[in-house]
């Protein structure tokens, strides 16, 4: 038998990371046993109906709420007026030059600021009969010009949002490295142009839903939450509530879903607290699919202006960028206006070798939700305009789009790579995973019947997008930059209890990544236990000191580290204790399969045997002895700057020449996420986030009218692609260089999303090239494939 | 998106059905399978007094021959039309159409009578029942009547019932022999509702159209028969050239919409080609392919 040297391991048991095995948490879940928020029955709960501003922008008059309180199970109407004074307002601050806060607040006071934003509270026994007092309440509104256009709400005499700044502009910046406008203008070749990203919304399949539960004995509130974050809302509610952490608890139960749309603090979270708190009773608000649709937090919304400049031979020059996100009304919390529009600029430069570039951006506010993080976050719209600044610089070199990919990624030896946005790539495989990528889409053969089926008048396009990221960002870089909130370090605490049972606590949220699964095949590996001896405590503050939660690609890096040092250091512990007891030098304990066996002897005990000796018989240890090896253990973990995950992904579309209906006939994605822990989840998740990035791509738009009516607010109008429309796709997995995470765990749960766009864009585009159109917006539905190939034929045959 | 409150009642018969509606004075709706109508009570887009579920009613099902026609049971529910040979062996075009009404779980629940009455411009079932020159009868205080499909949709959302009628049956007379069909649907998803539908049946007689009919939704505030584009058609070559300025005069004879998924101008754009795809199926299997 083969040995490690650290502490016995065997190396010939089949290992429990990098299995398949299945999700431990599916058993509940696939049979209707998972516990979500609105599954959580308490006795005499509340239940709120919200009336929302049905303006965009307007200033709020009387509020008559008088009829509403006279109806029916009517407890209480409530507006800004009782919730102002019954919380303090929270601002998403950071230390950010040129950036302005907006107030986090329960319900509009004063102005609302985009149709759909929580005005009035109706409090009742049932959520039928507080949908029916809703019609009782008169708000007088003077309605204001609404903020719609970004460009002009960006412009100095804009109707201002928000009267206490100076504009709308919440924030600017501007950063780069070499010189760009030098290098463009001595360039041969540039390409450039507008691209546009339009606004999308995550759309979980579970809404969002608070119940807030104040306990007049204790005076301690549990916030049960279908949140991503609920160590960020419970240190915000401290503040907001005035109530200490301690007697403040969120629990993340069951979470259908949350793709960025549940990680930041809402006004409803506040809501449901402060009303429990003043009305003594469980309080609970779930929003239906129209709430979620119009207020959850939107994504994606930018226009922006690139160039990039080629020499001859397709070496990148130089890129520049003005970006201009369309950030909403309210720089949201903790993340701020800035997240989504600088993380374009930031990742902008991709994989490649930019000598010179150059971003500006700026965060602009409108009558609409507030943006907020969605999978992928910037990323997506990075991936988009470079790529296709890409291809539209091979075609004008007449160069394929692979080759001049490869000519430009950060090659081997160039790792570690500083990018001119400042972002550091450790080594990845950029170069690999997309000749991988060709290969297994088998580029030539399909170059080839692209050409065949071109003669035949068929409109086949294959598009390339390769993409690098930032994942598992520990505390030197922080995935939430200037923000007074740590995302970078985790913490695990693990105990074996007088049963033998393992139990390991996280201050992460799982909300449909498995993680209960994935960090019980770390834990269950590095301790040396049976996969179904460990229990993963997670989504809820109680379990640990500090946790913020599960956004930002960081979980199985971040808590998978923690989860390895701490099963690690409880494992001596327990070594520790078997070669007292079992009289042996602690070198030849074996410890697998949650069996402690003496090697070279027949003494074995098992792990329950072991807490029992441990807890229960007081003469088994020495005192001394006793007070080292108590059986638990924490550990924290800090990968202080994280690392690069990159892809390819490879698509093949066909668009109807007479309908222009689009179907994706190939999808192939190569990653690289370091260490896999189960191919299975990874699998799924790349699955689930090319699904989103086809949405982005073909489908989903949050549409607004001029007066900011949201007019996408039902699932007939806001288009995601259900199972008929996402192709079956090919996902392969590569591991070219451990990276200096513990364990060797790259993030990649959003990946998918970033990929996906930016190569059905670029198929997209090379399905049309015979009629020399671009595209430069997504998504591109088949309305606007229509305007652009008829305004392109149009011009064919005037030009005829 | 809770429904306000509404009373139920569950009629035992199509007289009482139509008692309760008199007696709720034009307040009251009808309900059999539900899937447009109680979204649209979650939405509080209706605010009905009574809901008179008709569901239980019997003798309102079924698919029975009734010599020159096939006669449908209004609360005959789509998966049963979907999955009936009768229909398949006499209006394989209707088995077509109704594969793209919604997705399976709403098949499962609504119901041919449901789906004209809710009249929605952009359905698959009232094109057919215009395609198919379908009687829709009808019983009401006054007694029965029969209207024709394409007397019975008057707009969207509209229809000729009176405020206490109730659509008992739909019969559809048999087509000729030799009939061939198309039908083509463009939507922006699997099952959702149609951006501009086309249906055709063409009969031949010599190698000849004699007999042809031509219906589209969703490109107008009804479903339309486009009798010009008929008469452009009757005793024509079946040649492309014919096929083309027929699609022409469709697209000159609908009204279609923009709405968030798609301009007028695509929707007008989209019937011409679907008009053009239904034709080519219709004489391909008139003469005798698959």
């Amino acid at each position: 038998m083969s040995k490690s040297s650290d502490g016995g391991i065997d190396l010939t048991r089949p290992k429990i990371i990098g299995a398949p095995v299945q999700r431990l948490e599916d058993p509940r879940l696939l049979t209707g046993h998972g516990k979500f928020t609105d599954d959580v029955k308490l006795r005499g709960t509340l239940h709120v109906a919200l009336r929302r501003s049905d303006h965009a922008h307007a200033r709020i008059g009387t509020i008559d709420t008088a009829e509403a309180e006279e109806m029916p199970g009517v407890v209480g109407v409530f507006t800004a007026e009782l919730l102002d004074a019954l919380t303090r307002p929270v601002f998403a601050t950071s230390k950010m030059k040129d950036y302005h806060a907006t107030p986090v607040r329960a319900l509009a006071g004063g102005k609302v600021r985009f149709a759909g934003e929580p005005v009035v509270a109706v409090v009742a026994q049932s959520r039928y009969l507080a949908e029916d007092a809703l019609a009782g309440i008169e708000i007088d509104y003077t309605p204001l010009e609404p903020v719609v256009d970004p460009e002009e709400a960006a412009a100095d005499n804009a109707v201002k949002l928000h009267d206490h700044l100076p504009g709308n502009v919440l924030v600017a910046r501007r950063f780069g490295v070499g010189d760009v406008e030098q290098a463009m203008g001595d360039a041969p070749i540039k390409v450039g142009g507008r691209f546009r990203f339009h606004r999308k919304t995550p759309t979980a399949l579970e809404a969002r839903s608070y119940l807030a539960d104040y306990d007049q004995g204790t005076r301690a509130l549990t916030l049960y939450a279908s949140t991503q974050v609920p160590g960020i809302v419970r240190d915000a509610l401290v503040e907001v509530l005035d109530m200490p952490g301690s007697k403040l608890r969120v629990i993340a139960g069951d979470v259908g879903g949350g793709f960025g749309g549940k990680a930041s603090l809402n006004p409803e979270e506040i809501l449901v607290c402060a009303l429990s708190r003043h009305l003594g009773r469980p309080v609970k608000w779930t929003a239906d699919r129209v709430e979620d649709l119009i207020s959850t937090s939107q994504s994606f919304d930018e226009i922006v202006d690139a160039e990039l400049a080629v020499d001859q031979d397709g070496t990148f020059l130089a890129l520049k960028a003005d970006i201009l996100g369309d950030v909403g009304a309210f720089s949201i919390y903790p993340w701020t206006a800035a997240l989504e529009p600088m993380q374009v600029a930031g990742f902008l430069p991709g994989p490649y070798r930019v000598p010179n570039f150059s971003a500006n951006v700026r965060a602009v506010a409108t009558n609409k939700a507030p943006m907020g993080p969605y999978r992928g976050v910037g990323r997506p719209i990075s991936a988009f305009v470079l790529e296709r600044l890409v291809d539209m610089a091979a075609k004008k070199l007449a160069m394929d789009p692979k080759e001049i990919r490869l000519r430009n990624f950060v090659k081997e030896e160039e790792f570690p790579h500083r990018t001119g946005s400042g972002i550091v790539w450790d080594r990845s495989g950029f170069t690999e995973c997309l000749e991988r990528a060709a290969d297994a889409i088998n580029y030539p053969a399909l170059r080839k019947r692209q050409a065949e089926a071109r003669a035949d008048g068929r409109w086949l396009g294959i598009g390339i997008a390769s993409y690098a990221e930032l994942t598992g960002i520990g505390s030197r870089l922080s995935a939430a930059p200037g923000m007074p909130i740590n995302t970078g370090t985790e913490s695990a605490t693990i105990s074996v209890d007088s049963s033998g049972a393992v139990t390991a606590h996280f201050g992460i949220a799982s909300h449909g990544q498995g993680l209960e699964t994935t960090l019980a095949q770390i834990v269950a590996e590095e301790m040396g236990v049976r996969l179904e001896d460990v229990e993963i405590v997670q989504g809820d503050t109680s379990a640990v000191a500090h946790s913020t939660g599960t956004y930002a690609s960081r979980s199985a890096v971040i808590a998978g580290g923690a989860g390895t040092l701490t099963a690690r250091t409880l494992r001596g512990k327990i070594i520790e204790a078997a070669s007292h007891l079992l009289d042996v030098d602690m070198a030849d304990i074996d410890f697998a399969d949650s069996l402690i066996s003496a090697r070279g002897t027949n003494k074995t005990m098992s792990l329950r045997e072991l807490a029992r000796a441990v807890y229960s018989q007081m003469g088994s240890l020495p005192g001394d002895i006793r007070a080292k090896v108590d059986l638990q253990a924490s550990e924290f973990y800090d990968p202080h700057f994280g690392t690069t995950t990159s892809a390819t992904h490879l698509a093949a579309v066909e668009i109807d020449p007479e309908t222009y209906e689009v179907s994706i006939e190939k999808f192939v994605v190569v990653e690289d996420c370091g260490r896999v822990i189960n191919p299975m989840i990874v699998d799924g998740q790349v699955h689930g986030g090319v699904a989103q990035g086809i949405g982005a791509a073909l489908f989903e738009e949050v549409v607004h009218d001029v007066t900011g009516q949201n007019i996408s607010a039902t699932l007939v109008d806001y288009v995601i692609p259900s199972a008929a429309e996402v192709p079956s796709m090919e996902v392969h997995h590569l591991d070219v260089e451990a990276p200096s995470t513990l364990g060797g765990y790259r993030g990649m749960g959003e990946g998918g999303t970033i990929g996906a766009p930016a190569a059905i864009a670029n198929a997209l585009n090379d399905a049309l090239s015979h009629l020399g159109v671009e595209i430069m917006e997504l998504p591109m539905t088949p309305e606007r494939l229509f305007q652009v190939i008829s305004a392109a034929q149009d011009g064919e045959a005037e030009s005829s | 998106m809770k429904p306000p409150p509404f009373a139920y009642v569950t009629a035992e018969s199509i007289e009482h059905a139509v008692a309760e509606l008199a007696r709720s004075d034009g307040e009251g709706k009808l309900v059999a399978g539900g899937q447009s109508l109680m979204p649209m009570l979650n939405f509080r887009l209706l605010e009905p007094s009574v809901l008179i579920d008709i569901g239980k009613i019997p003798d309102l099902t079924g698919i029975s021959e009734t010599g020159d026609g096939l006669s449908i049971g209004a609360l005959t529910r789509h998966v049963d039309l979907e999955t009936s040979h009768l229909i398949a062996q006499r209006f394989p075009v209707l088995t077509e159409a109704v594969k793209h009404v919604a997705h399976i779980a709403i098949r499962n629940r609504g119901t041919f009578g449901g789906s004209l009455c809710h009249a929605d411009p952009a359905a698959e079932l009232p094109m057919m029942a215009v395609l198919l020159d379908a009687r829709i009868c009808v019983s009401g205080q006054g007694g029965n009547r029969q209207i024709p499909a394409d007397k019975f949709f008057l707009g969207a959302l509209t229809t000729d019932l009176e405020e206490e009628e109730i659509v008992t049956r739909i019969d559809l007379p048999y087509l000729p022999e030799s009939t061939g069909w198309g039908f083509e649907e463009i939507s922006r998803r699997s099952g959702d509702f149609a951006l501009a539908a086309a249906a055709a049946t063409v009969s031949l007689v010599d190698g000849k159209i004699s007999e042809v009919r031509l219906a589209v939704t969703g490109v107008d505030d009804l479903p339309l028969r486009i009798r010009a584009a008929e008469d452009a058609l009757r005793g024509s070559e079946l040649d492309d050239a014919v096929f083309s300025s027929a699609s022409q005069i469709v697209r000159d004879a609908v009204n279609p919409n923009s709405d968030v998924h798609a301009s007028a101008d695509y929707r007008r754009h989209l019937i011409g080609v679907l008009v053009g795809r239904v034709l080519r199926s219709a004489r391909s299997r008139a003469r005798g392919g698959a």
